[in-house]
């Protein structure tokens, strides 16, 4: 009698194993998803890294009037292209391209105002829809630099110190770091490592108790000596064994793509070993217990796995729902968020993967909130199978 | 051997059987017959204690579905209206699936895959993945794998719709056979023709109430036709049931 609910989940197992489609799904999910991050912070590192090293490109139109200029300019990493002439149209061609950052344009009476000490022209064409904002921060901090020590070189041949032009001395500070600024688009990307856990038993979850149903096996199968908990809990524990796998092999591809990637360019880091990698998996089994437990549930109140799968779209969305909007709110983590499944399970890999010690609690309520939750749903699906009501609509 | 005794049973308003009264004896195939909606779907699951009755007893070799129904199930083949399969797996699959669910163990299970293959014969199909089987390849699973764990009772919802000619014949055979094996066997059927050739007792339910027990020619006796139809409709008091 013990070993009813395993030759259940032989059964389920086998047949699972079998349905091409849904082993096609699960497989894309496993290596989907990762890719998804890889690219993610692939793009994230690229924007970070390029800010600092690649040469800001602008073009100076009228340049031989201004040889110091240019030569500031080059002392700041700043590739000058120049131009004899250009009409506005052009310059907006130009800038819409995104490839330079502005176009300087020196006005012909430039030398004779210059020389004539009157304030002199220089135009700067820029395009604020591009992200080259802070590229073009520096153009504008390099001009300012030519207007203090061409004012300062003037003051200097008057007799005048040029540190009247420097009453105040504003010095910056950021205290954003770029791990602060990442923290909330990696925590998200982190938590959704498990919501994938609910696309990996889905198609289990329905197969074996809608899908049931639609094929008109399920009266059958409750006629036989064998309790509503071992149906359920066969089907379950089948589920959920298809669930632990995926998350395994996925966790696992990301592992390898989190430890290859530079992440310190965007401040953030994978700490992780491969032994932590398996006790992060270990910690999951109860959330993919869950999952399963959740999806069969509710599975089995669908006469048929069209009805499963409309209900499952819109039921997937609850579990996800923690995993979202909790790291947008931007809160420090507390031991409350070790209390729900996938929330959790994020917070937990976020803390180590930032290589803090977490201690015993958050692990343990991890690993209980999920069994506790997985138990409720799987006495409530056996009560159901037991009922008259659910009899009758098989 | 099967005995029930004013049996009733409601859902909501509708009163499903509204006091069923009747025994099935070892050895004896045993006809459920009546009209669309006359409760046999109901009493059959009652008799497998997928539900559970609001009056009256159910005693199935001493063993009361409602109260113990592993056991019970144990001594059932039920054979449902649908024959629904799992068609990823192969017939053998499923005979060993359903095996196991009756704590049959590997080898027992192996002796009676080959039995109910010889019987029924389905060695064609043994070994085929379910999905695309005929109707009558279907029955034939379904058949088997009520079979396979040599229940002491047998309890068929329209064990022959959808069969040809020469899978009816089988089944009659196969039916004989578990006759004279000493099974309990309860058949709910349309089939008048089936009625007569194979059952040696008949109960006739009609809303919800037993009508008649008794042997085809006694039915036809009491009422005095000579068609065992006739006889039926008769029993049942109107041809609206038929027709409904």
């Amino acid at each position: 009698m013990s070993a009813k609910f395993l030759v259940v989940t032989r059964k389920e197992l086998r047949e699972a194993l079998r349905d091409r489609r849904a082993l096609g799904v699960l497989l894309l999910m496993v290596v989907l998803y990762p890719l998804i991050l890889w690219f993610a912070l692939h793009k994230m590192i690229d924007i970070s890294t390029k800010a600092e090293h690649e040469n800001i490109k602008i073009v100076v139109i009228g340049a031989p009037q201004v040889p110091t200029l240019l030569n500031l300019l080059q002392q700041k990493n700043v590739k000058v292209t120049t131009r004899s002439d250009m009409t506005d149209a052009e310059i907006t061609e130009l800038l819409r391209q995104h490839d330079y950052v502005g176009v300087v344009k020196i006005s012909d009476k430039f030398t004779d105002n210059y020389v004539a000490m009157r304030p002199a022209r220089i135009e700067l064409w820029f395009d604020s829809a591009s992200d080259l904002q802070s590229k073009l921060r520096r153009v504008e901090s390099v001009l300012h630099g030519y207007n203090n020590t061409v004012a300062g070189a003037r003051l200097l041949a008057h007799g005048v110190s040029p540190a009247v032009l420097a009453p105040i001395q504003l010095q910056y500070y950021d205290t954003a770091t770029n791990a602060s600024r990442s923290v909330q688009f990696i925590g998200a990307l982190l938590g959704m490592f498990f919501v994938t856990t609910f696309i990996f038993c889905m198609n289990t979850a329905m197969d074996t108790t809608a899908g049931e149903r639609e094929r008109r096996s399920l009266e059958v199968l409750l006629a036989q000596p064998v309790r509503p908990f071992a149906l359920i809990s066969g089907k379950w524990l089948a589920t959920a064994a298809l669930a632990v796998v995926g998350l395994a092999l996925e966790l696992t591809v990301a592992h390898f793509i989190l430890k290859w990637m530079p992440l310190e360019e965007i401040g953030m880091s994978w700490r992780v070993s491969l032994p932590m990698l398996f006790g992060m998996i270990a910690c999951a089994i109860p959330l993919c217990l869950f999952a399963a437990a959740f999806e069969i549930a509710l599975a089995m109140n669908a006469k048929t796995f069209k009805e499963a799968q409309t209900m499952m779209s819109f039921a997937i969305l609850l579990p996800m729902l923690p995993a979202i909007i909790v790291p947008m709110l931007d809160l420090n983590t507390a031991t409350w968020m070790y209390a729900f499944p996938v929330l959790s399970n994020q917070t937990l890999l976020m803390e180590v993967a930032k290589g803090q010690a977490v201690g015993v609690l958050p692990y343990l309520l991890t690993v209980c909130s999920s069994l506790l939750a997985a138990g409720l749903a799987v006495g409530f699906a056996s009560w159901r199978l037991h009922s008259e009501k659910y009899v009758l609509g098989v | 051997m099967i005995r029930v005794d004013s049996v009733r049973k409601q859902f909501g308003t509708v009163q499903a059987l509204a006091g069923v009264s009747f025994s099935a004896s070892d050895g004896k195939t045993t006809a459920l017959l009546g009209p669309n909606g006359a409760g046999k779907t109901t009493l059959l699951r009652l008799l497998v204690g997928l539900l559970q009755r609001d009056h009256g007893s159910i005693s199935i070799d001493g063993l009361d579905p409602a109260s113990d129904p592993i056991q019970a199930r144990k001594t059932i083949g039920f054979l449902t209206d649908q024959f629904g399969l799992y068609e990823r797996l192969t017939t053998r699959e499923h005979l060993i699936y359903f095996g196991e669910l009756n704590d049959m163990g590997p080898q027992e299970i192996g002796q009676r895959i080959c039995d109910v293959v010889a019987l029924l014969a389905m060695d064609d199909i043994i070994d085929r993945r379910t999905k695309g089987f005929s109707q009558g390849q279907r029955v034939k699973v379904a058949l088997a794998r009520t079979l396979l764990h040599r229940p002491r009772h047998l309890l068929l919802d329209e064990p022959t719709r959808g069969l040809d000619v020469m899978s009816t014949r089988a089944l009659r055979r196969t039916l004989a056979t578990l006759r004279e094996d000493g099974c309990c066997i309860i058949m709910a059927t349309h089939v008048m023709q089936e009625v007569s050739h194979l059952c040696d007792d008949v109960i006739v339910i009609a809303k919800g109430q037993t009508v008649a027990q008794g042997s085809p020619a006694e039915l036809c006796e009491r009422t005095g036709i000579a068609s065992l139809e006739d006889a039926f409709v008769s029993l049942v008091g109107s041809d609206e049931g038929i027709s409904a």
